[in-house]
Protein backbone atom coordinates (compact mmCIF):
# COMPACT_ATOMS: atom_id res chain seq x y z
CA UNK A 1 0.00 0.00 0.00
CA UNK A 2 2.50 2.60 0.99
CA UNK A 3 4.31 1.26 -2.66
CA UNK A 4 1.30 2.54 -3.97
CA UNK A 5 0.88 5.92 -3.07
CA UNK A 6 4.64 6.34 -3.00
CA UNK A 7 4.26 5.28 -6.75
CA UNK A 8 1.01 7.38 -7.14
CA UNK A 9 2.46 10.76 -5.55
CA UNK A 10 5.43 10.71 -7.97
CA UNK A 11 3.33 11.35 -11.23
CA UNK A 12 1.77 13.70 -12.34
CA UNK A 13 -2.00 14.59 -11.41
CA UNK A 14 -3.25 13.94 -14.56
CA UNK A 15 -1.72 10.27 -15.01
CA UNK A 16 -3.25 9.70 -10.67
CA UNK A 17 -6.27 11.20 -12.27
CA UNK A 18 -6.43 8.47 -14.95
CA UNK A 19 -4.98 5.88 -12.98
CA UNK A 20 -7.64 6.08 -9.82
CA UNK A 21 -10.36 6.63 -12.58
CA UNK A 22 -9.46 4.09 -14.97
CA UNK A 23 -8.56 1.28 -12.36
CA UNK A 24 -11.56 1.93 -10.49
CA UNK A 25 -13.70 1.48 -13.42
CA UNK A 26 -11.98 -1.82 -14.87
CA UNK A 27 -12.62 -3.14 -10.91
CA UNK A 28 -16.58 -1.97 -10.94
CA UNK A 29 -16.91 -3.67 -14.48
CA UNK A 30 -15.34 -6.55 -13.53
CA UNK A 31 -17.36 -7.17 -10.50
CA UNK A 32 -20.61 -5.98 -12.12
CA UNK A 33 -19.90 -9.00 -14.43
CA UNK A 34 -19.96 -11.17 -11.52
CA UNK A 35 -23.04 -9.87 -9.96
CA UNK A 36 -25.15 -10.36 -13.17
CA UNK A 37 -23.69 -14.37 -13.06
CA UNK A 38 -24.28 -15.04 -9.75
CA UNK A 39 -26.09 -12.25 -7.70
CA UNK A 40 -29.46 -12.46 -9.28
CA UNK A 41 -32.23 -15.60 -9.48
CA UNK A 42 -33.59 -17.16 -12.29
CA UNK A 43 -35.87 -16.97 -13.82
CA UNK A 44 -37.58 -13.70 -12.89
CA UNK A 45 -33.73 -11.92 -12.51
CA UNK A 46 -34.96 -11.01 -8.67
CA UNK A 47 -32.12 -9.84 -6.42
CA UNK A 48 -30.51 -12.20 -4.21
CA UNK A 49 -30.47 -10.05 -1.00
CA UNK A 50 -27.46 -9.19 0.24
CA UNK A 51 -25.63 -11.10 -2.70
CA UNK A 52 -21.30 -11.02 -1.93
CA UNK A 53 -20.99 -9.34 -5.56
CA UNK A 54 -23.53 -6.54 -5.26
CA UNK A 55 -22.50 -5.68 -1.15
CA UNK A 56 -18.82 -5.77 -2.73
CA UNK A 57 -19.72 -3.24 -5.21
CA UNK A 58 -21.52 -0.48 -3.30
CA UNK A 59 -17.81 -0.94 -1.20
CA UNK A 60 -16.46 -0.15 -4.14
CA UNK A 61 -18.49 2.60 -5.29
CA UNK A 62 -18.07 4.21 -1.94
CA UNK A 63 -14.52 3.56 -2.30
CA UNK A 64 -14.12 5.21 -5.47
CA UNK A 65 -16.46 8.68 -4.52
CA UNK A 66 -13.89 8.87 -2.01
CA UNK A 67 -10.75 8.45 -3.42
CA UNK A 68 -11.81 10.70 -6.26
CA UNK A 69 -13.00 13.13 -3.79
CA UNK A 70 -9.27 13.07 -1.91
CA UNK A 71 -7.49 13.96 -5.32
CA UNK A 72 -9.89 16.74 -6.31
CA UNK A 73 -9.46 18.33 -2.84
CA UNK A 74 -5.81 18.01 -3.32
CA UNK A 75 -5.57 19.00 -7.17
CA UNK A 76 -3.51 21.89 -7.45
CA UNK A 77 -4.80 25.10 -8.94
CA UNK A 78 -3.14 28.04 -9.40
CA UNK A 79 -5.11 31.72 -9.32
CA UNK A 80 -4.74 33.03 -12.20
CA UNK A 81 -4.21 37.27 -12.02
CA UNK A 82 -6.84 39.28 -13.52
CA UNK A 83 -7.38 42.19 -14.85
CA UNK A 84 -10.39 45.00 -15.80
CA UNK A 85 -11.68 43.50 -19.58
CA UNK A 86 -10.15 39.97 -19.33
CA UNK A 87 -12.40 36.84 -19.69
CA UNK A 88 -12.74 35.11 -16.47
CA UNK A 89 -9.55 32.86 -16.30
CA UNK A 90 -11.36 29.12 -16.59
CA UNK A 91 -12.76 30.21 -20.49
CA UNK A 92 -9.59 28.85 -21.39
CA UNK A 93 -9.52 24.96 -19.06
CA UNK A 94 -9.21 23.08 -21.97
CA UNK A 95 -6.61 24.64 -24.64
CA UNK A 96 -3.63 23.57 -25.63
CA UNK A 97 -2.90 24.02 -29.19
CA UNK A 98 -0.26 20.68 -28.59
CA UNK A 99 -2.23 18.00 -27.08
CA UNK A 100 -3.34 15.96 -29.56
CA UNK A 101 -5.02 13.58 -26.79
CA UNK A 102 -7.56 15.77 -26.39
CA UNK A 103 -9.30 16.67 -29.18
CA UNK A 104 -8.95 13.03 -30.41
CA UNK A 105 -10.39 11.88 -27.41
CA UNK A 106 -13.13 14.61 -27.81
CA UNK A 107 -14.16 13.46 -31.47
CA UNK A 108 -13.79 9.81 -31.19
CA UNK A 109 -16.46 10.56 -27.97
CA UNK A 110 -18.87 12.65 -30.53
CA UNK A 111 -19.16 10.19 -33.08
CA UNK A 112 -19.89 7.44 -30.36
CA UNK A 113 -22.59 9.56 -29.56
CA UNK A 114 -23.78 10.11 -33.26
CA UNK A 115 -23.69 6.14 -33.86
CA UNK A 116 -26.09 6.36 -31.26
CA UNK A 117 -28.73 8.47 -32.97
CA UNK A 118 -29.73 6.07 -35.91
CA UNK A 119 -30.72 3.31 -33.40
CA UNK A 120 -32.46 5.66 -30.99
CA UNK A 121 -34.27 7.11 -33.92
CA UNK A 122 -35.66 3.78 -35.22
CA UNK A 123 -36.48 2.12 -32.36
CA UNK A 124 -38.26 5.66 -31.37
CA UNK A 125 -39.93 5.48 -34.95
CA UNK A 126 -41.24 1.97 -34.65
CA UNK A 127 -42.66 2.69 -30.87
CA UNK A 128 -44.53 5.52 -32.23
CA UNK A 129 -46.06 3.25 -35.39
CA UNK A 130 -46.71 0.66 -32.78
CA UNK A 131 -48.47 3.27 -30.26
CA UNK A 132 -50.66 5.10 -33.56
CA UNK A 133 -51.72 1.66 -34.82
CA UNK A 134 -52.78 0.23 -31.62
CA UNK A 135 -54.62 3.57 -30.21
CA UNK A 136 -58.10 3.31 -28.61
CA UNK A 137 -57.68 -0.59 -28.68
CA UNK A 138 -56.95 -2.85 -25.72
CA UNK A 139 -53.63 -3.39 -25.48
CA UNK A 140 -52.62 0.06 -26.33
CA UNK A 141 -48.74 0.25 -25.65
CA UNK A 142 -48.01 3.03 -22.73
CA UNK A 143 -44.50 4.31 -24.32
CA UNK A 144 -45.75 5.79 -27.17
CA UNK A 145 -42.00 6.03 -28.48
CA UNK A 146 -41.44 10.08 -28.30
CA UNK A 147 -39.11 10.44 -25.59
CA UNK A 148 -37.06 7.65 -27.40
CA UNK A 149 -37.02 10.17 -30.49
CA UNK A 150 -35.62 13.17 -28.49
CA UNK A 151 -33.28 10.99 -27.40
CA UNK A 152 -32.12 10.41 -31.02
CA UNK A 153 -32.25 14.08 -31.39
CA UNK A 154 -30.11 14.93 -28.10
CA UNK A 155 -27.34 12.55 -29.45
CA UNK A 156 -27.17 14.42 -32.86
CA UNK A 157 -26.97 17.78 -30.30
CA UNK A 158 -23.97 15.54 -28.38
CA UNK A 159 -22.27 15.36 -31.15
CA UNK A 160 -22.02 18.63 -32.54
CA UNK A 161 -21.67 20.33 -28.97
CA UNK A 162 -18.51 17.30 -28.63
CA UNK A 163 -17.08 18.16 -31.66
CA UNK A 164 -16.99 21.44 -30.52
CA UNK A 165 -15.19 20.84 -27.50
CA UNK A 166 -13.03 19.37 -28.67
CA UNK A 167 -12.27 22.34 -31.50
CA UNK A 168 -11.96 24.77 -28.56
CA UNK A 169 -9.11 23.11 -27.08
CA UNK A 170 -6.25 23.72 -30.14
CA UNK A 171 -8.52 27.05 -31.23
CA UNK A 172 -8.03 29.68 -28.60
CA UNK A 173 -9.65 33.09 -29.19
CA UNK A 174 -13.52 31.73 -28.67
CA UNK A 175 -13.99 32.83 -25.08
CA UNK A 176 -17.48 31.91 -23.12
CA UNK A 177 -18.61 29.80 -26.94
CA UNK A 178 -17.42 26.63 -24.81
CA UNK A 179 -20.29 26.73 -22.44
CA UNK A 180 -22.99 26.63 -25.38
CA UNK A 181 -21.01 23.84 -26.70
CA UNK A 182 -20.50 21.70 -23.91
CA UNK A 183 -24.13 21.86 -22.80
CA UNK A 184 -25.19 20.32 -25.21
CA UNK A 185 -24.62 17.12 -24.19
CA UNK A 186 -25.56 17.75 -21.10
CA UNK A 187 -29.41 18.28 -22.83
CA UNK A 188 -28.70 15.08 -24.58
CA UNK A 189 -28.39 13.49 -21.11
CA UNK A 190 -31.39 14.76 -20.04
CA UNK A 191 -33.68 13.74 -22.30
CA UNK A 192 -31.52 9.99 -22.02
CA UNK A 193 -32.20 10.37 -18.40
CA UNK A 194 -36.24 11.03 -18.55
CA UNK A 195 -36.26 8.11 -21.52
CA UNK A 196 -34.35 5.57 -19.37
CA UNK A 197 -36.05 6.17 -16.13
CA UNK A 198 -39.89 5.91 -17.71
CA UNK A 199 -38.68 2.52 -19.32
CA UNK A 200 -37.24 1.21 -15.91
CA UNK A 201 -40.69 2.78 -14.00
CA UNK A 202 -42.06 -1.11 -13.38
CA UNK A 203 -39.38 -2.71 -12.53
CA UNK A 204 -39.27 -3.58 -9.10
CA UNK A 205 -35.41 -4.57 -9.27
CA UNK A 206 -33.43 -1.58 -8.63
CA UNK A 207 -29.57 -3.12 -9.66
CA UNK A 208 -31.52 -4.01 -13.39
CA UNK A 209 -31.17 0.01 -14.23
CA UNK A 210 -30.21 2.24 -11.73
CA UNK A 211 -26.33 1.49 -11.95
CA UNK A 212 -27.49 3.35 -15.49
CA UNK A 213 -29.47 5.68 -14.10
CA UNK A 214 -26.57 6.98 -11.62
CA UNK A 215 -24.11 6.67 -14.22
CA UNK A 216 -26.48 9.44 -16.96
CA UNK A 217 -26.59 11.76 -13.51
CA UNK A 218 -23.11 12.06 -13.45
CA UNK A 219 -22.56 11.93 -17.00
CA UNK A 220 -25.36 15.16 -17.55
CA UNK A 221 -23.68 17.18 -14.33
CA UNK A 222 -20.49 16.61 -15.94
CA UNK A 223 -21.21 18.18 -19.08
CA UNK A 224 -22.73 21.00 -17.40
CA UNK A 225 -20.05 21.56 -14.81
CA UNK A 226 -18.04 22.05 -18.26
CA UNK A 227 -20.10 24.24 -19.72
CA UNK A 228 -19.30 26.20 -16.59
CA UNK A 229 -15.88 26.95 -17.04
CA UNK A 230 -16.88 28.95 -19.46
CA UNK A 231 -19.46 31.17 -18.20
CA UNK A 232 -18.07 32.45 -15.20
CA UNK A 233 -19.47 30.07 -13.02
CA UNK A 234 -16.39 27.28 -12.54
CA UNK A 235 -16.58 24.41 -10.46
CA UNK A 236 -12.96 23.06 -11.27
CA UNK A 237 -12.33 20.34 -8.38
CA UNK A 238 -16.18 19.48 -8.64
CA UNK A 239 -16.05 18.66 -12.34
CA UNK A 240 -12.48 16.82 -12.10
CA UNK A 241 -14.66 14.60 -9.55
CA UNK A 242 -17.36 14.08 -11.67
CA UNK A 243 -15.52 13.14 -14.39
CA UNK A 244 -14.19 10.21 -12.33
CA UNK A 245 -17.04 9.04 -11.02
CA UNK A 246 -18.37 9.66 -15.00
CA UNK A 247 -16.08 7.20 -16.05
CA UNK A 248 -16.70 4.67 -13.11
CA UNK A 249 -19.89 4.73 -13.29
CA UNK A 250 -20.88 4.21 -17.14
CA UNK A 251 -17.91 1.55 -17.04
CA UNK A 252 -20.09 -0.24 -14.43
CA UNK A 253 -22.86 0.27 -16.60
CA UNK A 254 -21.94 -1.34 -19.93
CA UNK A 255 -21.96 -4.95 -19.35
CA UNK A 256 -25.11 -5.57 -19.31
CA UNK A 257 -26.62 -3.03 -21.78
CA UNK A 258 -29.51 -4.52 -23.87
CA UNK A 259 -29.28 -1.68 -26.88
CA UNK A 260 -25.93 -0.85 -28.74
CA UNK A 261 -27.44 3.05 -28.51
CA UNK A 262 -26.79 2.94 -24.76
CA UNK A 263 -24.02 1.55 -25.32
CA UNK A 264 -22.74 4.55 -27.53
CA UNK A 265 -23.51 6.94 -25.11
CA UNK A 266 -22.46 5.60 -22.51
CA UNK A 267 -18.67 4.88 -24.06
CA UNK A 268 -19.11 8.29 -25.44
CA UNK A 269 -19.70 9.99 -22.39
CA UNK A 270 -17.09 8.11 -20.51
CA UNK A 271 -14.32 9.21 -23.13
CA UNK A 272 -15.45 12.26 -23.02
CA UNK A 273 -14.42 12.35 -19.20
CA UNK A 274 -11.48 10.67 -19.75
CA UNK A 275 -10.64 12.86 -21.80
CA UNK A 276 -11.51 15.87 -19.63
CA UNK A 277 -9.23 14.45 -16.36
CA UNK A 278 -6.50 14.09 -19.15
CA UNK A 279 -6.59 17.70 -20.13
CA UNK A 280 -8.00 19.61 -17.21
CA UNK A 281 -5.29 19.08 -14.41
CA UNK A 282 -2.34 20.35 -16.07
CA UNK A 283 -4.20 23.46 -17.16
CA UNK A 284 -5.31 23.94 -13.63
CA UNK A 285 -1.71 23.81 -12.61
CA UNK A 286 -1.10 25.92 -15.12
CA UNK A 287 -3.82 27.92 -16.57
CA UNK A 288 -2.79 28.94 -20.36
CA UNK A 289 -3.17 31.68 -21.97
CA UNK A 290 -4.75 32.10 -25.53
CA UNK A 291 -2.24 31.03 -28.18
CA UNK A 292 0.43 29.97 -25.52
CA UNK A 293 0.96 26.14 -25.42
CA UNK A 294 1.37 23.93 -22.22
CA UNK A 295 4.54 24.66 -19.90
CA UNK A 296 5.78 22.91 -17.12
CA UNK A 297 4.53 25.02 -13.97
CA UNK A 298 7.70 27.77 -13.41
CA UNK A 299 5.38 29.91 -10.99
CA UNK A 300 7.25 29.47 -7.19
CA UNK A 301 5.10 27.62 -4.64
CA UNK A 302 4.43 31.05 -2.53
CA UNK A 303 2.33 32.22 -5.64
CA UNK A 304 0.43 29.12 -5.25
CA UNK A 305 -2.99 28.91 -3.77
CA UNK A 306 -6.07 27.35 -3.44
CA UNK A 307 -9.48 28.56 -4.23
CA UNK A 308 -12.43 28.21 -2.70
CA UNK A 309 -15.18 28.65 -5.42
CA UNK B 1 -6.01 37.28 -37.72
CA UNK B 2 -5.61 34.00 -34.98
CA UNK B 3 -2.05 35.88 -34.39
CA UNK B 4 -3.84 39.38 -33.72
CA UNK B 5 -6.50 37.67 -31.75
CA UNK B 6 -3.76 35.74 -29.29
CA UNK B 7 -2.09 39.03 -29.00
CA UNK B 8 -4.84 41.11 -27.68
CA UNK B 9 -5.78 38.11 -25.37
CA UNK B 10 -2.29 37.08 -23.86
CA UNK B 11 -1.56 41.13 -22.88
CA UNK B 12 -3.73 41.98 -20.31
CA UNK B 13 -2.52 38.51 -19.02
CA UNK B 14 0.80 39.96 -18.78
CA UNK B 15 -0.10 43.51 -17.57
CA UNK B 16 -2.71 41.85 -14.41
CA UNK B 17 0.39 39.53 -13.53
CA UNK B 18 2.27 42.78 -12.67
CA UNK B 19 -1.15 43.55 -10.38
CA UNK B 20 -1.23 43.75 -6.34
CA UNK B 21 -2.28 40.74 -4.70
CA UNK B 22 -5.37 42.49 -3.24
CA UNK B 23 -6.27 44.30 -6.44
CA UNK B 24 -6.65 40.99 -8.09
CA UNK B 25 -8.46 39.64 -5.48
CA UNK B 26 -11.52 42.43 -5.19
CA UNK B 27 -11.47 42.59 -9.04
CA UNK B 28 -11.74 38.81 -9.89
CA UNK B 29 -14.70 38.30 -6.61
CA UNK B 30 -16.09 41.11 -8.78
CA UNK B 31 -16.05 39.24 -11.91
CA UNK B 32 -17.08 36.53 -10.56
CA UNK B 33 -19.96 38.16 -9.39
CA UNK B 34 -21.02 39.91 -12.59
CA UNK B 35 -24.07 38.98 -13.97
CA UNK B 36 -24.03 37.84 -17.79
CA UNK B 37 -26.48 36.86 -19.66
CA UNK B 38 -24.36 33.87 -20.73
CA UNK B 39 -23.64 33.43 -17.12
CA UNK B 40 -27.36 33.85 -15.32
CA UNK B 41 -28.50 31.63 -18.28
CA UNK B 42 -26.03 28.95 -17.68
CA UNK B 43 -26.85 29.10 -13.84
CA UNK B 44 -30.62 28.59 -14.50
CA UNK B 45 -29.83 25.86 -16.93
CA UNK B 46 -27.72 24.28 -14.27
CA UNK B 47 -29.97 24.75 -11.21
CA UNK B 48 -33.01 22.51 -13.67
CA UNK B 49 -30.57 20.02 -13.95
CA UNK B 50 -30.12 19.61 -10.81
CA UNK B 51 -33.64 19.46 -10.13
CA UNK B 52 -34.39 16.96 -12.66
CA UNK B 53 -31.04 14.78 -11.74
CA UNK B 54 -32.42 15.19 -7.72
CA UNK B 55 -36.10 14.24 -8.72
CA UNK B 56 -35.56 11.43 -10.59
CA UNK B 57 -33.06 10.06 -8.21
CA UNK B 58 -35.49 10.80 -5.31
CA UNK B 59 -38.04 8.76 -7.58
CA UNK B 60 -35.72 5.66 -8.54
CA UNK B 61 -34.41 5.37 -4.86
CA UNK B 62 -36.97 6.64 -2.60
CA UNK B 63 -40.92 6.95 -4.03
CA UNK B 64 -42.22 6.13 -7.27
CA UNK B 65 -45.76 8.00 -9.06
CA UNK B 66 -47.87 5.24 -10.12
CA UNK B 67 -50.97 6.12 -12.96
CA UNK B 68 -53.80 3.49 -11.84
CA UNK B 69 -55.17 2.05 -14.77
CA UNK B 70 -57.93 -0.37 -14.55
CA UNK B 71 -61.07 -1.03 -11.89
CA UNK B 72 -59.49 -3.84 -9.80
CA UNK B 73 -58.79 -2.03 -6.77
CA UNK B 74 -62.52 0.56 -7.20
CA UNK B 75 -63.82 1.88 -4.55
CA UNK B 76 -60.56 2.55 -2.86
CA UNK B 77 -58.84 3.60 -6.54
CA UNK B 78 -60.18 4.62 -9.87
CA UNK B 79 -58.55 4.60 -13.42
CA UNK B 80 -56.80 7.90 -13.74
CA UNK B 81 -55.86 8.42 -9.89
CA UNK B 82 -51.94 9.34 -9.26
CA UNK B 83 -50.48 7.73 -6.30
CA UNK B 84 -47.59 8.20 -4.33
CA UNK B 85 -45.79 4.75 -3.68
CA UNK B 86 -43.75 4.70 -1.17
CA UNK B 87 -40.48 2.65 -1.89
CA UNK B 88 -37.77 3.26 0.22
CA UNK B 89 -36.99 -0.22 3.14
CA UNK B 90 -40.36 -1.34 2.76
CA UNK B 91 -41.58 -4.82 3.47
CA UNK B 92 -45.42 -5.40 2.66
CA UNK B 93 -47.60 -5.53 5.94
CA UNK B 94 -51.11 -7.00 6.28
CA UNK B 95 -53.53 -4.66 4.93
CA UNK B 96 -50.99 -2.07 2.69
CA UNK B 97 -51.98 -1.19 -0.30
CA UNK B 98 -49.01 -2.28 -2.90
CA UNK B 99 -47.66 -1.92 -6.36
CA UNK B 100 -46.05 -5.39 -7.81
CA UNK B 101 -44.89 -6.54 -10.90
CA UNK B 102 -45.03 -10.09 -11.45
CA UNK B 103 -43.64 -10.52 -14.67
CA UNK B 104 -44.74 -14.24 -15.25
CA UNK B 105 -48.56 -12.43 -15.46
CA UNK B 106 -47.37 -9.12 -17.17
CA UNK B 107 -44.89 -6.43 -17.54
CA UNK B 108 -46.31 -3.70 -15.92
CA UNK B 109 -47.31 -3.12 -12.45
CA UNK B 110 -50.35 -4.01 -10.82
CA UNK B 111 -51.80 -2.86 -7.84
CA UNK B 112 -53.20 -4.95 -5.00
CA UNK B 113 -54.03 -4.81 -1.41
CA UNK B 114 -52.22 -7.13 0.56
CA UNK B 115 -54.34 -10.05 2.25
CA UNK B 116 -51.52 -11.94 4.23
CA UNK B 117 -48.21 -12.17 4.90
CA UNK B 118 -45.08 -14.77 4.93
CA UNK B 119 -46.52 -17.38 7.70
CA UNK B 120 -50.14 -16.69 6.90
CA UNK B 121 -52.84 -18.89 6.35
CA UNK B 122 -55.33 -17.68 3.52
CA UNK B 123 -59.00 -19.62 3.20
CA UNK B 124 -61.17 -18.07 0.25
CA UNK B 125 -65.00 -18.95 1.21
CA UNK B 126 -66.47 -18.09 -2.63
CA UNK B 127 -70.41 -19.47 -1.19
CA UNK B 128 -69.86 -17.01 1.83
CA UNK B 129 -67.94 -14.27 -0.36
CA UNK B 130 -65.61 -14.35 2.84
CA UNK B 131 -61.48 -14.27 3.26
CA UNK B 132 -60.49 -16.28 6.39
CA UNK B 133 -56.68 -15.21 7.35
CA UNK B 134 -55.39 -17.77 10.31
CA UNK B 135 -58.63 -18.49 10.37
CA UNK B 136 -60.62 -15.40 11.53
CA UNK B 137 -62.92 -13.77 8.72
CA UNK B 138 -61.25 -10.56 7.40
CA UNK B 139 -63.69 -7.51 8.32
CA UNK B 140 -63.25 -5.83 4.47
CA UNK B 141 -64.86 -2.85 4.33
CA UNK B 142 -62.88 -1.59 1.21
CA UNK B 143 -64.45 -4.13 -0.98
CA UNK B 144 -66.37 -2.86 -3.86
CA UNK B 145 -69.31 -5.97 -3.83
CA UNK B 146 -69.30 -9.45 -2.12
CA UNK B 147 -66.90 -11.79 -4.07
CA UNK B 148 -68.43 -14.31 -6.51
CA UNK B 149 -66.13 -17.75 -8.15
CA UNK B 150 -64.21 -15.46 -10.63
CA UNK B 151 -64.08 -17.02 -14.43
CA UNK B 152 -60.42 -18.62 -13.82
CA UNK B 153 -62.52 -20.69 -11.08
CA UNK B 154 -61.75 -21.24 -7.65
CA UNK B 155 -57.61 -20.73 -8.53
CA UNK B 156 -55.64 -20.38 -5.24
CA UNK B 157 -58.28 -20.36 -2.64
CA UNK B 158 -56.46 -22.00 0.31
CA UNK B 159 -52.44 -22.03 0.64
CA UNK B 160 -49.91 -20.57 3.58
CA UNK B 161 -48.22 -17.97 2.26
CA UNK B 162 -44.67 -19.03 2.12
CA UNK B 163 -41.27 -16.96 3.89
CA UNK B 164 -40.57 -14.22 1.92
CA UNK B 165 -43.66 -14.07 0.10
CA UNK B 166 -47.48 -12.01 0.33
CA UNK B 167 -51.08 -13.15 -0.79
CA UNK B 168 -52.65 -10.04 -2.44
CA UNK B 169 -56.36 -9.00 -3.97
CA UNK B 170 -57.81 -6.52 -5.67
CA UNK B 171 -60.76 -4.41 -4.14
CA UNK B 172 -62.88 -5.37 -6.60
CA UNK B 173 -62.74 -9.19 -5.86
CA UNK B 174 -65.02 -9.51 -9.35
CA UNK B 175 -63.33 -8.02 -11.58
CA UNK B 176 -59.10 -8.64 -10.44
CA UNK B 177 -56.50 -10.69 -11.40
CA UNK B 178 -54.10 -10.93 -8.47
CA UNK B 179 -52.83 -13.62 -6.60
CA UNK B 180 -56.09 -15.98 -6.56
CA UNK B 181 -55.21 -16.07 -10.74
CA UNK B 182 -53.10 -18.97 -11.10
CA UNK B 183 -50.69 -17.17 -13.93
CA UNK B 184 -49.64 -14.29 -10.89
CA UNK B 185 -49.95 -16.59 -7.71
CA UNK B 186 -48.59 -15.99 -4.41
CA UNK B 187 -45.82 -12.71 -4.52
CA UNK B 188 -42.36 -12.61 -3.91
CA UNK B 189 -41.97 -9.74 -1.74
CA UNK B 190 -39.01 -8.64 -3.58
CA UNK B 191 -41.67 -8.20 -6.55
CA UNK B 192 -43.21 -5.90 -4.01
CA UNK B 193 -42.17 -2.06 -5.43
CA UNK B 194 -43.30 -0.26 -2.53
CA UNK B 195 -46.51 0.85 -0.40
CA UNK B 196 -49.31 3.40 -1.92
CA UNK B 197 -49.13 6.20 0.33
CA UNK B 198 -51.60 8.53 -0.94
CA UNK B 199 -53.86 9.34 -3.70
CA UNK B 200 -53.06 13.12 -4.93
CA UNK B 201 -54.39 13.75 -8.23
CA UNK B 202 -56.94 14.77 -9.05
CA UNK B 203 -57.63 17.02 -6.11
CA UNK B 204 -61.03 15.77 -5.98
CA UNK B 205 -60.08 12.47 -4.82
CA UNK B 206 -56.58 13.55 -2.79
CA UNK B 207 -56.91 11.23 0.17
CA UNK B 208 -54.87 8.58 2.30
CA UNK B 209 -54.93 5.01 1.59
Amino acid sequence: METILHILRSLPWRIRWLACALGFALAAALIRLLQLSTAFEAPLGLAIPHAPASVTLLCLLVMAGAALLMLAVHQPLRRRPWAKGQAHRWDFAFLDVNDRVYPVMMVGAAFLALGAAPGLLIRGASRLRLYLELRGQHGQPTDNGFLLLCTAAGALLAFFGLLQMGRESFRPGRRGKGGFSAALPGAACCMWLLEHFRAHASDPVLWDFAPQIVAIVAGMLFYMDCAGMSTGASRPRRLLWLAGMTVVLSALSLPEQSSVSDLLLLAAQALAAAATLWRLPPNLENPPAAGQPYQPMQVPPQEEESIHE
Amino acid sequence: MDQEQNRRDREPDLTARQEAPCRQESTGAQARKAATPGRELYLNVRFLAGMMAALILIFTFVARIVVVSGPSMEDTLHGGDMVLVWTLGYTPKQGDVVVVTQKTYQEDSIIKRVIAVAGQRVDIDYDAGVVYVDGAALEEDYIKEQMRLPAFGEGINHVTVPEGCCFVMGDNRNNSADSRHPDIGIIDDRCVIGRSMFVFFPPSRIKGL
